[in-house]
């Protein structure tokens, strides 16, 4: 019984995603007379209607007493959490018991953070966001939401069963020299090529990154790109397992792969011989290009919940069609949230894909418009602080600069396709208030004035970034000059291809990999580590995380046995990192629990560059209502880190975070000795090439 | 320990009880469903807004899930919930007080509201909104006072400081208030000194209960009478009506004593009633006694000194019985009954061979001897059967009371010569105790809430104070009526009382020593008591981020059965906790201790907690080993 909506304050859905438990739930509620109605509009009412009541106590509750409702809980133990983020009211319910509150509140951030990355500065408009998520044409609609219903789908999917998401960090696979390998060649072959093209129509390659299933191989980054943040490198993954899942069954029917590399082999001295055979029994696997990736999640009940949108089926949008994404620069001037790029994700083989970001030619339009809506923001919050004047422009740009870089932008615009009169219209208004010497001047009245200049700014910045369809010239990477890169990098790749498949599923193992790469002569996890059952690092500085991995499926027999068992230390693992997580917000960085038969350990640490472990401060207390803490919603992280630092100026501070589960029969102190061996040996610089 | 009350305890923001089927139609205001609210000073369309909102809501939301709304959580402020019968009620909290706390706190209100009053329904239809607001500010002003912060999250009952009483004088205390279940009319009884409860027969919530009915009249005489009322027989003596659950009318009647009792002298007709008495009492002696004090060390020091003053007399019957129900008193409950079950069905062999066999054994198992001896006693089959419905019925709810009647109509046809039989056995049982004569109850009023809910059964709280001392009693409603037994308990608690009293008095506190260089809190949740070096004094700066960090383990460790340990750490302070069934206990050693924080590290001092709390808790009578 799950359920995500969001709504508008008078009540009007403008999205929603249910499974079928709470579907069947709602049209139980109302009767036979709904289950013949016309699909989808006939449970989009039942939906507002039941939550109606909901939503409307909640915008009464903001106005009259200030406060909001954050959550319910019934005696069945039902979840209901809420959470308004300006004029959209967001409202996730469980009633199954997979979900505890902080998961659903979670979903919520991850469900806004994903619009962002689609919609852009679109969302910094309420009203233009209102039509954004749901346009008025039924087709498009559903089209829209099936697709942020199978973004959310997937990110639960990932949530629940993929370490790198539940600790909110990316996972790399650990495999030196290919990885090395790997980067040298998008970086002198690939990105090089792509960006010298003359096909590339002004756009610039700024990442290029290979992911085998959720797990990073290779990662480059341009000279002249700023750092793609963790939570967007998140985001990202979370869209390409959209656009090409992977098949969790399907990747198990090879278990002859699995014995050669797990046991008593050495996976960092696998090399692959290029065989013969290779190339014809990869060719039938080569997907043909244009083809439809099979939407692969074969779970009952997401098809159940999809029947609804049947009816209105569109064929997908031609796949060398970039995603249009919304990520975060930071340059010299400093942070411009938001930014457009696009997003090609190239699938080499199934559970292998290459992306590439690229910046599109127009991008400086989003610079100025995001400096101009940051400045009306800026005065808005001045003047309703009771600023009047030139006391209301302080401690920013000159309202005169803004009026002359607005002026001239509004210039720019004219010629091209962008319809901006309403801008200039508002624009003019809000000119003759201010500045013209009979008018009322920079005061109170301005306010609405501000809040129209921002919404026709994201209006212009929606018609640039967000109207791909109406642009009749395809800029884009051409469709050869996409072909083409991925057959350079099929080719790269080719004798690696089922190695890595094989690799991501079992990155790091307790009993096959070595503590100390490159020296047979040592010793495995478990070997060196008795009772060590699992542990998971992650180093928050830069959003990367190491842990064995954990196969639960009923085929594979992992070193936690098989099926119910490796399921059961699977569930101790996930509550874990939730009652961690608990702590932490209270300002708890250790945590042990002596729990049923296992022994528990959590440690979060600062240390400087050179690995010289800093002494720990007190940890902010986070109220109940802040975000949840991760990083792919909300950066908790570059916060702390940025907090801790305040008192460690001039040195670069880094973050760990160690999570380890032993067999409770194990004394304390020889856990603890763990623990400590253990978060100085995974990031020793020899050990991680790539960092 | 010193009675210091931290101002800021009152926690409770809101309260409030909102009547839904005073508000039906488009036209009625709010405000006719408004039954209380608190703070009273609310201004009006503050409180129809809130008991508006949340009531539609949780209405709302109660029918998406099918299910009633608990808790109902905004920015600033928590609330639990009961949907009951067009009831709401609401009480907020701050966000930061454990959400188990918080309703817990409901619960307790309104279970206090029904004991005093009865069914909520009923009580609004016979008394005024202003009469019964009164109620409510006095319940809601008795949870909240006098309590630590330690004491809400655990909601726990405010004992003696035990670690300084003479552990002769809780076995005085258990010893008086066996002595008072002589009476049959006698269900069970407390002993509550200065409000804090120094031993009890009940069930803690009971307990709980009781002592908000003791510390109103205290307060009363504190301030008419004066402390040093003289003890006439009518000042001192006082009772109320009391409504019970079928639940806990159960658990009284199925105290162990009882059976012994009953069991025991029916066997030993010949021997001196005073010696088998003696011999039961000290056999339930630890187990009541315990309910004061947890610490295993304490029990082990009481039987040591006590053996000896008693054995002359009495040691065959210091059996290994004492041991078994000072450790696990459930255990010793579920087993009690069978005696007196046995007997019974020697007695009754004659014509139950048509009977059902499982209705037979639900019924007189569950029905105690109390209950037997009162429905034979009674003259008409409709009377009986009535009272076991009330009495003796197994479960809670409509179904178990139909079962129950079922079987008296099957019954009924032979009732009478088998009744005559249990009576003829009875009376002898009763002619060798020689307290009870033949005696007519009162027909038992039982109110029933809702349908769907377990009936409420009125019986009487009986007080006797002498000073700051009270014995609490759970009488039968005629209790009041039988002069004989009344004078009988009286006046054979009565010097008990005074010399338990005088010796409580004067018990100086202890002077605060030096302080430790730790804190602890433990819990006992089979008693729910607890025992703290915490002074209650707010302001400690070690106190504050102890008592945050017992907040959030313990909400944790409610959830979370399996777990047994734990240690937290910020960069100031570190808490050890360890919990079992019967226990949760809480450590921390006070600054200036803290070594490699936050590192992981074997080193760290962090993790000496665990036996440095087995090592310095021993002091205290709390024993980790």
């Amino acid at each position: 019984m799950k359920c995500l909506l969001i709504a508008s304050e008078s009540a009007e859905v403008l999205f929603h995603w249910t499974d079928s438990e709470f579907q069947q739930n709602v049209q139980e509620q109302y009767g036979a007379s709904q289950e013949e109605g016309q699909g989808l509009p006939a449970f989009e009412d039942s939906i507002s209607t039941l939550f109606a009541p909901i939503i409307i106590s909640c915008s009464t509750m903001v106005d009259r007493l200030g406060d909001s409702y954050t959550s319910f809980i019934t005696e069945s133990n039902h979840i209901y959490v809420l959470h308004q983020f300006d004029e959209c009211l967001y409202i996730a319910v469980n009633g199954d018991g997979e979900e505890g509150e902080d998961d659903l509140k979670r979903k919520i951030y991850v469900m806004k953070k994903m619009i962002e990355v689609l919609f852009g500065m679109v969302t910094l408009s309420s009203n233009l966001l209102r039509k954004e998520l749901r346009p008025q044409d039924t087709e498009q609609r559903a089209r829209l939401w099936k697709h942020l219903q199978s973004l959310l789908e997937t990110y639960s999917q990932l949530r629940e069963n993929d370490q790198s998401f539940l600790v909110e960090a990316v996972e790399r696979l650990i495999h030196p020299t290919l990885c090395e390998q790997c980067i040298e060649f998008l970086e002198r072959r690939l990105v090089q090529q792509l960006n010298s093209s003359a096909e590339r129509a002004g756009e610039e390659v700024l990442h290029a990154f290979i992911l085998v299933h959720t797990k990073l191989l290779a990662f480059y980054s341009s000279r002249s790109a700023s750092t793609l943040s963790t939570s967007d490198l998140l985001a990202l993954i979370i869209m390409a397992q959209e656009m090409y899942p992977s098949n969790v069954d399907l990747e198990e029917t090879g278990p002859e792969d699995i014995d050669s590399t797990s046991g008593s082999g050495h996976e960092s001295f696998y090399t692959p011989e290029p065989s013969p055979t290779d190339k014809d029994s990869n060719s039938s696997e080569m997907p043909v290009r244009g083809s439809t990736p099979v939407f692969e999640f074969i779970d009952p009940d997401i098809q159940m919940a999809e029947d609804s949108l049947q009816t209105l089926e569109v064929p997908p949008p031609d796949a060398s069609t970039p995603r249009r994404v919304f990520l975060d620069v930071s340059s010299k001037d400093g942070l411009y949230p938001m930014m457009p790029h696009s997003m090609y994700c190239l699938q080499l083989w199934p559970g292998i894909t290459l992306v590439l970001l690229t910046k599109i030619p127009t991008n400086a339009v989003a610079m100025s418009v995001y400096t101009f809506l940051e400045a009306f923001a800026k005065l808005e919050k001045r003047l309703r602080e009771g600023h009047e004047g030139s006391a209301a422009t302080r401690g920013q740009l000159t309202i005169h600069d803004i009026r002359n870089k607005l002026d001239k932008f509004i210039k720019a615009l004219g010629p091209s396709e962008i319809q901006s009169a309403h801008l200039q219209n508002v624009w003019t208004e809000f000119k003759n208030r201010a500045f013209s010497r009979g008018g009322p001047g920079l005061n109170k009245d301005l306010i609405p004035w501000c809040r129209n200049m921002k919404t026709q700014l994201c209006g212009i910045y929606r018609q640039c970034f967000l109207n791909s369809a109406s642009a009749d010239v395809p800029r884009h990477l051409s469709t050869g000059l996409q072909e083409r890169a991925q057959t350079m990098v099929q080719e790269k790749l080719m004798d690696w291809k089922d190695f890595l498949l094989v690799k991501s599923k079992r990155n790091i193992t307790m009993v096959s990999y070595p503590c100390i790469a490159l020296d047979p002569a040592d010793l495995t996890y478990l070997e060196e580590f008795p009772g060590l059952i699992h542990f998971i690092c992650v180093d928050r500085s830069t959003g990367q995380m190491i842990a064995p991995s954990l196969n639960i499926t009923e085929r594979t027999t992992s070193e936690l046995g098989k099926g119910p068992v490796a399921q059961f230390i699977k569930g101790k693992v996930w509550s874990l990192v939730g009652t961690t997580r608990h702590f932490l917000r209270k300002g708890y960085s250790t945590v042990t629990l002596r729990d049923g038969d296992f022994y528990f350990c959590y440690f979060l640490w600062f240390e400087n560059e050179t690995g010289y472990k800093l002494e720990a401060g007190e940890i902010p207390v986070l109220p109940d209502e802040s975000a949840p803490i991760g990083m792919l919603a909300w950066d908790y992280y570059r916060k702390l880190l940025r907090y801790y630092s305040k008192n460690h100026q001039g040195e670069v501070v880094k973050c760990y975070e160690l999570l380890t589960v032993h067999l409770g029969v194990i004394p304390t102190e020889i856990i603890l000795q763990h623990c400590r061996q253990l978060a100085s040996k995974l990031w020793e610089p020899s050990r991680n090439p790539l960092l | 320990m010193a009675e210091l009350v931290p101002p800021d305890s009152l926690r409770c923001n809101y309260f409030f009880l909102y009547d839904g089927s005073k508000v039906k139609g488009e036209g009625d205001p709010t405000r006719d469903g408004i039954c209380y609210f608190y703070p009273e000073e609310t201004p009006l369309d503050k409180q129809e807004l809130l008991c508006g909102q949340l009531a539609g809501v949780g209405r709302c939301v109660s029918e998406l899930s099918s299910s009633p709304v608990r808790i109902l959580r905004l920015r600033r402020i928590k609330y639990a919930i009961q949907m009951k019968d067009q009831f709401f009620w609401a009480l907020g909290c701050s966000v930061d007080v454990p959400t188990v706390s918080v309703c817990q706190f409901l619960d307790q209100l309104i279970n206090l509201f029904c004991f005093y009053n009865g069914s909520v329904r009923q009580s609004y239809q016979l008394h005024s909104r202003e009469t019964l607001a009164a109620r409510w500010a006095q319940y809601l002003s008795h949870i909240q006072s006098g309590s630590s912060e330690l004491q809400h999250i655990f909601s726990c009952l405010k004992t003696i400081d035990s670690t300084n009483v003479d552990p002769l004088l809780l076995l005085k205390a258990a010893l008086i208030l066996q002595a008072c279940q002589r009476c049959p009319l006698v269900l069970a009884g407390c002993i509550l000194f200065r409000g804090r409860v120094v031993s009890t027969q009940m069930s803690p919530e009971l307990t709980m209960k009781v002592m908000v009915h003791e510390s109103e009249t205290y307060s009363k005489t504190q301030t008419c009478n004066g402390p040093s009322a003289s003890s006439s027989f009518d000042s001192a003596v006082g009772s109320t009506t009391v409504f019970l659950t079928l639940s806990e009318l159960q658990y009284l009647q199925s105290a162990p004593v009882d059976k012994g009792l009953s069991s025991h002298s029916t066997l030993q007709k010949d021997a001196p009633p005073k010696k088998t008495r003696l011999s039961r009492t000290l056999s339930d002696m630890a187990s009541t006694e315990s309910d004061s004090t947890e610490p295993d060390s304490i029990q082990s020091s009481q039987k040591m000194c006590f053996s000896p003053c008693f054995s002359d007399s009495d040691n065959s019957v210091l059996s290994p019985a004492p041991s078994q129900s000072t450790t696990n008193p459930p255990n010793s409950q579920s087993q009690s009954p069978k005696p007196s079950f046995s007997n019974r069905k020697q007695s009754q062999e004659a014509g139950e061979e048509t009977l059902d066999e499982s209705y037979y054994h639900s019924f007189h198992s569950s029905g105690g001897a109390g209950s037997r001896t009162q429905s034979e006693e009674d003259g008409s089959v409709f009377e009986g059967n009535s009272y076991l419905n009330g009495g003796g019925g197994g479960g809670d709810g409509d179904l178990a009371f139909e079962t129950i009647f079922d079987i008296g109509e099957v019954e009924s046809g032979k009732k009478e010569s088998h009744d005559h039989q249990a009576v003829t056995g009875d009376c002898n049982s009763e002619g060798a105790q020689g307290v009870m004569a033949q005696h007519n109850p009162a027909p038992r009023s039982i109110t029933f809430e809702s349908p769907e809910e377990s009936p409420l059964i009125a019986m009487t709280l009986y007080l006797h104070r002498v000073q700051s001392l009270v014995l609490a009693l759970l009488v039968e409603p005629h209790f009041l009526s039988d002069t004989a037994s009344m004078e009988e308990v009286y006046h054979s608690s009565l010097a008990s009382l005074n010399g338990l009293e005088a010796h409580l008095r004067t018990i100086s506190p202890v002077a605060p020593g030096a302080p430790e260089p730790y804190i602890f809190a433990h819990f006992d949740r089979i008693q729910s008591t607890l025992t703290t070096n915490l002074s209650g004094r707010p302001g400690g700066a070690q106190e504050h981020p102890f008592v945050r960090a017992t907040s959030l383990l313990h909400s944790h460790f409610c959830n979370t059965e399996t777990l047994q340990e734990a240690i937290i750490r910020s960069a100031g302070a570190a808490v050890y906790v360890t919990s079992s069934v019967a226990h949760e206990t809480y450590f921390q050693q006070n600054r200036g201790s803290l070594r490699n924080s936050g590192i992981p590290n074997h080193q760290d001092s962090a993790f000496s907690l665990p036996s440095k709390a087995r090592h310095r808790l021993l002091k205290h009578g709390v024993n980790l080993l």
